[in-house]
């Protein structure tokens, strides 16, 4: 029995060799595992300076389910669980975390991630206009886990057609049509740990940042607009003040103006920018034309006479190649945080120089480890996932030190939002990612009904009509578009959950990975209540506990989909069990990844006992109530 | 049944008879006449100029806004607002409202917390604040009811899990789960939350961890919640059509509504977001479309709560991060830009004096002239018609001092 699991255990290894982490057997491993070594003398070296004793390493079951959490963001489902402590192999830890980096789950779990970092959103701020190939690209480029600093550049110098999948990395821009100060801020924040929102508007009387620094920098990034948008905007003012208002003709000129002309990214930032109207320093007049330059690091300049361009992919290549350390620290710590609970520094998003940190060589180890690595987030986690660190006993008392991780074993963490829905469906209805991916709808909709399915898609669409040149060529394409649309005999209702399934989407009562959900989450969906980012925030999501919560526990979908359905797949495994006993420990594995005590299985003993099949029920709410389910240990 | 399923936590899990609100009123009541407030954020910056402090005279400000008068001498509004123009006598328009903060994030935590973001402490909403130093009014209800908000601003902070708002996501729904399913026994649930309590008791014993204890408190707060005959507060089928319809069809209109509902079952403080205020492109569409589902829904809370009689103690308040740039950018299609340094919000109801304005701005809308307000004076405000203590400080659990509204000193004219 046991031979027959490690085997299994060991086919679901092999399984995903081709797409895979690097795996125990392979050259790459060996050099991964000696990187962990060195991430371990390190914190060694200040146990040792500070006369500490080391923490424990936690058992087996504690570890497998912080690592699926930590890698995949869901709890094992029952024989995971099972084959995972059955198996007696000196490296299975090992072996498991290979496993879990090669699996699907890891990038939907990284892609919340990222989705919450980026602020990736389904709609477009303030249009009905869809940012959805965006998001896909983002979600694909997650998925082929492309390196951080790739990742880094394609998204800041991206300019094009948004529905083209070489160039829909511009989302990151067209998000925030009209607001190109906040996006910067954002933009350094989220890459370099530096806050800058304050120099939008003033000096900041804390730091160094002044005003003028901030238009400087946002001289690179100048001039974002839709490309060609001019040529529509006159007949989309005619069908927004003539009579054909909320006809088809305006539903059409709309869906064109919001979903493919303000998904466009023109220009590639013009290097140089006017100071703002109301500005106040002596360094410059309201209007005057300052050109790009950099505050810090390896200075890039640009010019103040012309629109030099190509300015964005300037500013993309200096904050990855010529900011010292910077851009590698911030992932570095950031990636950190994700795997061990806390960054190093804290907070991951204000960077602070190795030398003035409570740990210098750490940190000096781990950005050159990054750069080593050539920003694969993936192995970098892989280092961070085998270290004895990860591995240390949970700590029950609260840090010690302010500003960032004392490593004193794990600290107790409520599990995200995300975290929590991707197990419940696990629980619900067995591992979620043996299911597809969501699929980038490409369909033409106007005012919620697709059209011309079959005959033309939005990236055909868009293809064509970012091509035309004049008003009058827009005109006549708008005028044959309207035409299709009105004889297309194709056209529809739409908003079923077949044909939203047909085009590869999931309406949000689908028990799929949070990461294939409509992003935000709406706001009466189970992610929201346990404190989902709504998105429109860098790193919006909030654990704070609230009443709703325990509502949606003790009745809602976990009473609906887990307790109470007799179907759901973590009954499956009590199929043909007759002794109490080990349907109370099938049940332990399947929720909290353990077996139970001996008090706890008197304790569901009689429980059973006393109330049977209802007493099963009982038992699966309990467990999926209790804290231990909701807590990262 | 035995007793041990009968009550949970000490909380009983049928419900009692006898009167539910109990005399929790709040013990260091001064002399403010609110009783509740209800807190509609406009989310993203609501644009004070094409709304509240219109520049009739300019027309390179005011675009393709244009100012009308309202049932208040000297008041004027937006043209968008023409249903709350006939309410703006019960209304306190602060127009001389200044900000530090210029991105949302620091702008609405600000406004929401009275201090601006750290990195080492998250500080308490203002609901929180209210229930920390007023206490709750029903003992089962929630105190505090966050409506279509975001949860990262309406959070307990430092005083915990016991201060967050419940969060209600559509008006439509209430609050959801908050029955039992119908094919569940009393006893099973009795079963259910003892089981889960004893292996939380072992676990919390383990870890004594303060988010871990708060979700112990929390499930006892839930029951009782859930066994409460007043939880019908949060059903809005309850209200004939017409009411409904008075307040418009969208999430934020009958949010208001189920926000007027709330405060006569005796909840404290409600939270109603209505976002999408962030004009930076087209502003004056989107003011439009924004005011569309304000204007209705705020003129008819302010003329149902005073017919049912809750005007003269719930304060009504309108607030948002900041205004914008009474400069146009032509650029973004007739856009408008974050601006701090001048914005307007209202209050109303709770023994605010109506039909007037607080403070000005000059000629622009851009810089405040005179009676400026900060964001801390307005939440000191708010805590003086509640007759909170708004100087009484709270410690940190790290040992620091905190105040409702910082250094903020409330504005006392403008009460009768």
């Amino acid at each position: 029995m046991i031979a027959l699991r490690l085997i299994s255990f060991f086919a679901m290894l092999v399984s995903v060799l081709p797409a895979g982490a690097e795996t125990p057997a392979s050259g790459e491993f060996a050099m991964l595992k000696k990187a962990a070594f060195r991430v371990d003398q390190q914190i060694a070296a200040f146990y040792r300076s500070k006369n500490l004793q080391v923490p424990s390493v936690t058992d087996d079951a504690t570890f497998m389910r912080r690592a699926f959490l930590v890698a995949v963001g869901r709890i094992p489902t029952a024989e995971e669980a099972l084959d995972f402590i059955e198996i007696d192999d000196p490296t299975k830890r090992e072996l498991l975390i290979s496993y879990l980096l090669g699996s699907e789950g890891y990038s939907s779990h990284m892609s919340n991630w990222v989705f919450d970092l980026l602020r990736v959103s389904d709609v477009r701020n303030g249009t009905i206009g869809t940012n959805t190939p965006y998001r896909h690209w983002v979600r694909e480029a997650v998925a082929a886990n492309m390196p951080w600093d790739q990742f880094t550049t394609r998204l800041l110098s991206a300019t094009g057609d948004g529905w083209d999948k070489d160039t829909a990395a511009v989302g990151y821009y067209t998000r925030d049509f009209g607001m190109p100060l906040d996006n910067l801020s954002n933009t350094m924040r989220i890459f370099l740990g530096k806050r800058m929102e304050c120099a939008q508007c003033h000096d900041d009387p804390f730091g160094e940042t002044e005003r003028h620094d901030f238009y400087e920098l946002a001289a690179f990034t100048h001039g974002q607009e839709p490309i060609g948008k001019k040529l529509i905007e006159p007949l989309y003012t005619e069908l927004r003040l003539g009579d054909k208002y909320m006809t088809d003709d305006y539903h059409i000129g709309r869906m064109l103006v919001d979903s493919i002309y303000g998904l466009s990214l023109g220009g590639d930032g013009a290097g140089r920018i006017a100071l703002p109207p109301d500005y106040q320093y002596r360094d410059g007049k309201p209007g005057d034309i300052i050109a790009g330059k950099t505050p810090f690091g390896k200075m890039v300049r640009m010019s103040d006479r012309k629109d030099k361009g190509g300015g964005r992919k300037e500013l993309a290549d200096w904050m990855v190649n010529k900011t010292d350390d910077q851009f590698a620290a911030v992932i570095a710590n950031r990636m950190w945080k994700r795997v061990m609970g806390k960054g190093v520094i804290e907070p991951t998003d204000e960077y602070v120089e190795a030398k003035d940190t409570n740990h210098p060589e750490l940190v000096k180890l781990l950005s050159d480890l990054m750069r080593e690595l050539k920003y694969d987030l993936r192995a970098f986690q892989q280092v961070l996932l085998l270290t004895k660190t990860f591995q240390f006993a949970t700590n029950p008392n609260a840090s010690v030190v302010e500003g960032g991780d004392d490593f004193h074993g794990r600290k107790i963490e409520r599990l995200s939002a995300e975290q929590i829905w991707d197990s419940l469906i696990t629980l619900a209805d067995g591992d979620p990612d043996r299911k597809p991916r969501k699929q980038l709808d490409d369909r033409i909709k106007v005012a919620g009904r697709t059209v011309l399915a079959g005959k033309k898609s939005m990236s055909q669409l868009s293809k064509e009509l970012l091509a035309l040149q004049s008003e009058a060529e827009v005109r006549s394409y708008f005028n044959r578009l309207v035409e299709e649309v009105k004889s297309d005999s194709s056209s529809g209702g739409d908003g079923s959950m077949m044909s939203m399934s047909a085009a590869g989407g999931h309406d949000s009562d689908a028990m799929v990975r949070a990461s294939e959900l409509p992003s935000p989450a709406p706001r009466d969906h189970f992610l929201y209540v346990f404190g989902a980012s709504d998105r429109e925030v860098v790193d919006g999501a909030s654990k704070d506990p609230n009443v709703g919560q325990v509502l949606s526990l003790m009745n809602g979908f976990v009473q609906d989909e887990l307790v109470n359905r007799s179907g759901a797949h973590l009954y499956k495994s009590l199929e043909g069990i007759t002794s109490d006993a080990e349907k109370i420990r099938r049940l332990y594995l399947a929720i909290l990844s353990r077996t139970p005590t001996a008090e706890e299985m008197a304790l569901m003993l009689d429980e059973l006992k006393a109330r049977g099949d209802e007493g099963c029920r009982n038992v699966v709410s309990c467990l999926v109530m209790s804290s231990e389910f909701l807590f990262l240990q | 049944m035995s007793n041990a399923a009968r009550t949970f936590l000490g909380v009983h899990l049928v419900p009692m008879l006898g009167p539910t609100i109990a005399a929790a009123a709040p013990t260091n009541a001064v002399e403010g006449k609110a009783k509740h407030v209800i807190y509609l954020f406009m989310a993203g910056g609501m644009s004070h100029v094409d709304t509240f402090d219109p520049k009739p005279k300019k027309k390179e400000v005011m675009g393709k806004t244009e100012a009308i008068a309202t049932k208040a001498d000297g008041l004027m509004v937006g043209h968008y607002l023409s249903k709350t123009a006939e309410v703006m006598d019960k209304v306190c328009v602060i127009s001389s409202m200044n900000s530090t903060q210029g991105a949302h994030e620091q702008g609405a935590y600000v406004m929401h917390t009275s201090y601006d973001m750290r990195g080492t402490v998250q500080h308490p909403s203002l609901g929180s604040w209210v229930m920390k130093l007023g206490g709750k009014i029903h003992p089962e209800l929630p105190g505090y009811v966050a409506i279509n908000s975001a949860p990262e601003m309406t959070g307990g902070g430092f005083f915990g899990a016991k201060y967050s708002a419940a969060p209600v996501g559509s008006p439509e729904e209430g609050l959801k789960d908050s029955h039992r399913g119908h094919e569940l026994s009393e006893e099973d649930f009795g079963r259910r939350l003892s089981l889960a309590d004893k292996l939380n008791r072992q676990f919390h014993g383990r870890y004594p961890n303060v988010e871990v204890k708060a979700y112990e408190e929390l499930y006892r707060d839930a029951v009782s919640l859930m066994n409460s005959k007043d939880l019908e507060a949060f059903d809005l089928r309850r209200e004939p059509e017409s009411t409904r319809s008075l307040y418009g069809t969208g999430r934020f209109s009958q949010g208001c509504l189920l926000a007027r509902r709330l405060v006569e079952h005796g909840v404290r403080f409600v939270e109603v977001q209505l976002a999408g205020w962030d004009t930076h492109y087209d502003n004056f569409t989107g003011v439009e479309g924004r005011c569309k589902e304000f204007d209705q829904a705020y003129a008819a809370l302010l003329t149902d709560l005073e017919k049912c009689g809750k005007l003269k103690d719930t304060l009504v308040v309108v607030a948002t991060e900041f205004g914008r740039t009474p400069e146009i950018n032509a650029d973004h299609q007739g856009g408008r830009d974050h601006h701090p340094s001048a914005f307007s919000c209202l209050l109303a109801g709770g023994g605010v004096k109506g039909g007037m304005r607080h403070g000005e701005t000059d000629a622009s809308g851009s810089k405040v002239k005179d009676g400026i307000v900060t964001v801390q004076d307005f939440n000191a405000t708010i805590a003086h018609a509640l007759g909170l203590n708004w100087n009484e400080i709270i410690m940190s659990p790290s040992k620091r001092p905190f105040q409702i509204a910082d250094k903020g000193k409330p504005l006392t004219s403008i009460f009768s």
